[in-house]
């Protein structure tokens, strides 16, 4: 190692309890990794951090900016961004490619049959009360047909790489996961900063995702359109994820409009424009459902279209996603996964959900009880992280509060095992050099009629405080760019 | 027999309002005992009428004006036919435990989901089930007592609920309007494996009287091999041809008879509705009359009436039943 090289990694941990990116057991550079730490190595930790604030720079010229509320004032700032990016190779990409469609098309055809024929539930696979006990259950959409028969056009599935090196499923997002727009201006940001690093790698482009969305969107266009009109609806300017929004409706040339901009005439949507009213046929909503219509959800939204609701119902309009998608994304309903993929698909899970134990089943129960230390406690009803339990970080005595509330209502809680996520390279602005910080994976998946795509790449979350689990951005989370290798 | 239905509203506004959207919810329902023959909507401002259907499938109509208006009222008129129903086609008293053993069963609970589940306006908790069903009894009997319990038990008073109103609220308060008595009812029922689903309509309190100004509103109830069946727990009835049935919904806000969207720079408002129902000939001409002067008759005196009326009609019946259950043991 030459000192550079030192200097610049010199405060990288190798712990062995977690899954390292780019260093195998030995310690030695794992092979994909290799050109771009020898690239690195030649270079001093005074020029990664003029690196750094040139992709900074990059971040508040493309003017991707996120709001930050505190007491009296919002403050506009950049979602951290690392120079260090991650990289997939084929093989590993292709499972998770066709993992996450995999789930994207299960959880389909389980909210279909969930708002038409509940065949699942009659054949005792999921409980009722999973179902109808959930907030976003619509009963609104009973019997709703959406054209193409696609709830979930958009789905983010988050993954991350436990100790035993396999990838697992977190969750998945089907309720328009947002994070896309950082993905690509990531990768504006690193060619701009490290073209001559990038440069070295044959990796997939990834702004090929606003061409694809559009194209979905085309697909679920309503009966007897030919070329139909899209739009993207924002809650407006004060919304965190405005800049995606626009972003999105930019890239995609079609024009982005909020609530009052529309208008319902005899179930068809009409968008106000200074030529005249124009009819519009598809629309990516980035409202929630309870504020899409006021005369059919919330009364007091200001953010929907009175009446967009029976346009839907009447198949003149389609939304992306639809409407009542996100019981099927809930905690409590991911732990079925599993049995609704084979269910629906016939296939064995291709991707890992983290196992699960339900405490209203005896024998798991007993294991639970007998475990608490070594699991993850979860109430199946809150949202939030509310009421979680992490066992390695309790007391003897919270070990035995925990296991009284559990068993006083066991069918209330479940239990995982401590998942751990991997490590990678991170820049650290304090010790300007490379420390080692847990990421997850957000990958976005689209579902069309007759069509479907997944973004070859995705959004590397990296938690920025040393030895922190949470990847959030508001928990002050950074992100990577994700090159995911071409044959 | 005929009636006419006259439902009208008025909105006054104290500043201009720039946009606004309604949605009514107002037409009585086709089906196998109701026809409407004629009908109109109309507005002041004669703005165009958006036809449409709601979540349910009922026909409502939409008002969108286009300029800026002050006031606006709103008047539909109906002429329509009411089948006249045999009571007697409702009762039944012969308690059968297989009807017990299918509203149990999961796939029951599965086709009838929409009308089991309970909602924010139906919300009530098992342990808090304030009257008992019996399985001794059959479905309809335990329904027909929920209903003269909730009747008995609670004062009709307007003005002390409004339409928020939960059933633990108004099992607090003790006094409610229709729809509180519905919703309570629903929960109860509900919480009993029997679907239930709130109605909305008219009702029809004998001619000479104006409705008490308000859409009525009652509950329907699912029974094996009967079918749907109306309770009227805020007058102890049994929904016959008196009830006009305009749309039934897991609650109140599925069936709001008027829904409004207003961009104002102020919200005060006044708005005034008057409901009026009148049987006819049906040789009478097919006009809508415009100015009926009646004294009306104090509210609760006209449920009274009403009331006491189909008492008297179901105690007759259940006379009637017990003599033939009497002479079937003798013939026996």
């Amino acid at each position: 190692m030459s000192i550079t090289q030192q200097s610049i990694f010199a405060s990288y941990d190798k712990d062995p309890k977690f899954y390292d990116e780019i260093f195998d057991e030995k310690g030695n550079v794992k092979k994909v990794y290799q050109t771009l730490f020898d690239l690195y190595s030649g270079h001093s930790s005074q020029d990664f951090a003029k690196l750094n604030d040139k992709a900074k720079a990059s971040f508040f010229n493309q003017g991707i900016t996120f709001q930050v509320y505190t007491d009296q004032e919002a403050k506009e700032k950049i979602f951290p961004f690392d120079l260090f990016p991650r990289i997939i190779d084929t093989k590993e990409w292709d499972v998770i490619e066709q993992g996450v469609l995999q789930r994207s098309k299960a959880l389909n055809h389980f909210i279909w049959d969930i708002y038409h024929d509940k065949k699942i539930i009659k054949q005792g696979i999921v409980p009722l009360d999973l179902i109808t006990s959930s907030a976003n259950y619509l009963h609104q959409m009973i019997g709703i047909d959406p054209p193409g028969g696609i709830y979930n056009h958009i789905s983010g599935t988050d993954l991350i790489k436990h100790a035993d090196g396999k990838y697992y499923v977190l969750e998945d997002n089907i309720r328009c996961p947002s994070g896309v727009s950082y993905v690509i201006c990531n990768r504006t940001a690193l060619k701009r900063a490290l073209f001559g690093v990038f440069n070295h790698y044959n990796a997939h482009t990834v702004t090929d995702y606003a061409q694809n969305l559009l194209e979905i969107m085309e697909s679920v266009k309503p009966r007897g359109v030919d070329e139909p009109n899209c739009v993207v609806i924002t809650p407006g300017v004060y919304n965190s994820a405005y800049y995606e929004h626009s972003y999105l409706a930019k890239s995609m040339g079609v024009e982005l409009v909020e609530g009052r901009d529309l208008f319902v005439e005899n179930d068809f949507v009409y968008m106000q424009t200074i030529k005249g009213p124009e009819r519009v046929d598809v629309i990516y909503r980035r409202i929630d459902d309870a504020f899409l219509d006021p005369l059919e959800f919330r009364p007091d939204s200001a953010l929907g279209v009175p009446g967009l609701f029976s346009a839907y119902k009447k198949g003149n309009v389609c939304l992306v996603n639809a409407p009542g998608t996100g019981f099927a994304d809930d905690k409590a309903v991911y732990t079925y996964m599993p049995e609704i993929i084979k269910y629906y698909l016939g296939e064995e899970p291709i991707l890992n959900n983290v196992h699960t134990y339900h405490c209203s089943r005896p024998d798991e129960l007993k294991y639970v009880l007998e475990n608490v230390d070594k699991l993850v406690v979860k109430p199946v009803d809150e949202a939030g992280g509310y009421g979680i339990s992490i066992g390695n970080r309790l007391t003897k005595e919270e070990i035995e509060k925990v296991k009284k509330t559990i068993q006083a209502s066991p069918r209330k809680y479940i239990a995982q095992p401590i998942m751990s996520l991997s490590v990678h390279a991170t820049y650290i602005e304090e010790s300007e050099s490379f420390e080692s910080r847990h990421v997850d994976l957000r990958t976005f998946c689209l579902l069309g009629a007759d069509k479907e795509f997944v973004l070859k790449g995705g959004l590397t979350r990296v938690a920025l405080k040393k030895g922190n689990l949470i990847v959030n951005s508001s928990q002050g989370g950074g992100s990577k760019d994700t090159w995911v290798l071409k044959k | 027999m005929e009636y006419t239905i006259k439902y009208k509203a008025v909105n006054t506004y104290e500043a201009t309002v720039d946009e606004a959207f309604w949605q009514f919810l107002l037409r009585p329902e086709e089906n196998k005992t109701q026809h409407v023959r004629i009908s109109r909507f109309t507005n002041s401002l004669n703005t165009g009428i958006d036809i449409s259907t709601n979540t349910f499938g009922f026909p409502i109509c939409r008002v969108h004006p286009k300029k800026p208006f002050d006031a606006i009222s709103f008047e539909a008129n109906y002429i329509m036919s009411k089948e006249v129903i045999n009571p007697f086609s409702a009762l039944d008293s012969v308690a059968n435990p297989e009807h017990y053993i299918l509203i149990k069963s999961l796939n029951f609970k599965i086709d009838y989901e929409r009308f089991l589940s309970t909602t924010p306006l139906t919300q009530l908790e098992k342990t808090q089930l304030p009257f008992q069903f019996s399985e001794e009894r059959s479905i309809f009997d335990n329904l027909t007592e929920l209903n003269e319990w909730v009747h008995k038990t609670f004062t009709f008073k307007t003005s002390v609920t409004d339409v928020n109103t939960t059933p633990v609220q108004f099992l607090e308060k003790g006094a409610g309007v229709c729809q509180d008595f519905t919703h309570l009812f629903l929960a109860i029922a509900r919480l009993n494996n029997i679907p239930a689903r709130y109605t909305s309509g008219y009702l029809h309190q004998g001619n000479g009287y104006q409705g008490d100004s308000q859409m009525h509103a009652w509950a329907e109830c699912y029974i094996p091999e009967k079918g749907w069946l109306g309770f009227d727990p805020a007058n102890n009835l049994i929904a016959l041809e008196n009830h006009i049935k305009v749309a039934h919904g897991q609650d109140y806000s599925d069936c709001a008879p008027i829904k409004g969207i207003i961009y104002s720079n102020s919200a005060a408002n006044k708005t005034s509705y008057t409901v009026e129902v009148n049987a006819r000939a049906e040789s009478d001409p097919d006009v809508f009359s415009e100015n009926q002067l009646f004294e009306p008759l104090p509210f609760k005196q006209q449920l009274a009436f009403q009331s006491q009326w189909q008492n008297q009609q179901y105690q007759q019946q259940q006379q009637l039943r017990q003599q033939l259950d009497a002479d079937e043991d003798q013939a026996l």
